[in-house]
């Protein structure tokens, strides 16, 4: 197997997904969003360490282990700020009661314009649609169709 | 022209560059990308699609999302096109599944309007990129990756549904799925059971072949004379592994590698998850106080 050409291809995998979630970052106004845009590229630089350490790691050398050892310190380091982040986030969205950050560009600079909404798309039917789960201990309608259609053996 | 070409930068020339699939992948992957965020006002090319009539500012363009996503899909392709191709299909097909998913799937979370689909797609993404660190080695991260960021990613997912408060439901879970879903699982799980047994049998193969290497290494070694005339043993070569990190005892040479030779930093990283802890309790803590204390404050709440 070429060893090259695997750590090409696990480069430009994560060099992309980095670029995903650098743009994902830049474009989303959900504040959410902006967190997972951030985690994406945490991973995007974890699949370049792992694979950076898989091509150098050989036997008895003893930066073999070096790639997935900060990858693990990286998660360590990824879930402290999701605590802290999802704390904060919580915060200010209970103050102003909206997820969005253009709410709180209060905080600009003396000299920049303030963003304003030129056009902002009506909320449409379908884009109400949420994600459900399955109700539990509650007992179907039983419909004459369905009872005529069960087998009775 | 292959990827050198993002290394030798200072010697190209135009006619390279629109030669180069990667150059015309980046740009495709560029429009698709913007056509899938649901650009509105998109004036100029709507009009160019729709036929001449111009089309009404703040409208989505019509299959937008639909473009976008073959446009994609046909950059990823061309992307392919230009890398190195391994030896073994079975691996590098393995390798694009899991970095397609990942891909579409980061495409999705930063394209999708709902951030409770935002977060459906990330953690499919995760277990895409749980699936690459499987790929190279890494099992003990692929599956902290899992557990970890799939446990956070159930908190956001909360912290969504519990801010936002959902409204409207549909009842599309009735919705059956036609005939192209099954026909493409029905492929899709053929390819899966295809890869995975021409891949096991590559493994089985190498496996056969470093036995066989090793039988014959001790043979030699025990038909060399023992001890030369300085009375060392002779040093053999070591049993040729392809790496370290593929071991079989992964687990036991991670942990003895991370709690040897970076103690320390074992220290500070759980001293810095008690910070993040405590921090996180009092923001969450003050923040509550704060609010209490300026609803008791406020006008009219004198009153019980």
């Amino acid at each position: 197997m070429n060893e090259v050409s695997l750590l090409y291809n696990y480069l430009i995998v994560g060099s992309l997904l980095f670029v995903i979630g650098l743009i994902g970052f830049l474009v989303r106004r959900n504040m959410i969003v902006m967190f997972l845009c951030a985690e994406m590229m945490l991973q995007g630089v974890a699949i370049c360490l792992v694979a950076f350490g898989r091509f150098h790691g050989s036997l008895g050398n003893p930066t073999a282990w070096d790639g997935q050892t900060l990858v693990i310190f990286m998660i360590t380091v990824a879930a402290c700020e999701a605590g802290i982040a999802m704390a904060l986030i919580l915060m200010l969205a209970q103050r102003t009661g909206s997820l969005d950050s253009l709410v709180w560009q209060d905080l600009r600079e003396e000299g920049q314009p303030a963003y304003v909404d030129q056009q902002v798309p009506e909320e449409r039917a379908e884009d109400q649609v949420w994600p459900t789960l399955t109700p539990a201990g509650r007992e179907p309608l039983q419909s004459e169709d369905e009872q005529t259609h069960r087998s009775r053996v | 022209m292959s990827l050198a070409f993002l290394a030798a930068a200072d010697s190209f020339t135009f006619a390279e560059l629109v030669k180069c699939p990667t150059a015309w992948a980046l740009v495709l992957a560029i429009i698709g990308l913007w056509m899938m965020m649901g650009v509105r006002s998109l004036t100029g090319f709507a009009a160019l699609l729709g036929g001449g009539r111009p089309a009404e500012p703040g409208k989505t363009l019509r299959y937008g999302k639909t473009i976008g996503g073959l446009l994609l899909v046909i950059s990823l392709g061309l992307f392919g096109a230009d890398l190195p191709w391994l030896a073994n299909p079975a691996a590098q097909g393995l390798f694009w599944l899991m970095a397609v998913v990942t891909l579409v799937a980061a495409v999705g979370c930063i394209a999708a309007q709902s951030p409770v689909y935002s977060a459906l797609w990330f953690a499919l993404s995760l277990l895409g990129t749980a699936g690459l660190f499987f790929l190279e080695g890494a099992q003990f991260l692929a599956v902290a990756t899992i557990v970890v960021y799939a446990g956070a990613i159930v908190v956001t997912f909360l912290f969504v549904l519990m801010l936002a408060q959902p409204e409207g439901h549909a009842p599309y879970d009735r919705i059956s799925w036609g005939w192209f879903p099954r026909t493409f699982s029905v492929l899709a799980a053929g390819a899966i059971v295809a890869m995975l047994t021409l891949l096991l049998g590559g493994l089985k193969d190498q496996a056969v072949a470093a036995g066989r290497n090793l039988t014959a290494r001790e043979a030699l070694a025990a038909a060399a004379p023992n001890k030369d005339e300085k009375g060392e043993t002779p040093v053999l070569a070591p049993p040729q592994e392809l790496n370290d990190v593929l071991h079989p005892q992964h687990m036991a040479r991670l942990g003895g590698y991370l709690f040897t030779r970076h103690l320390i930093s074992i220290e500070v990283a759980g001293t810095l998850l008690l910070a993040a802890l405590v921090g996180a309790v009092a923001i969450a803590i003050q923040g509550k106080q704060r609010d209490r204390v300026e609803q008791a404050l406020s006008p009219g709440a004198n009153h019980p």
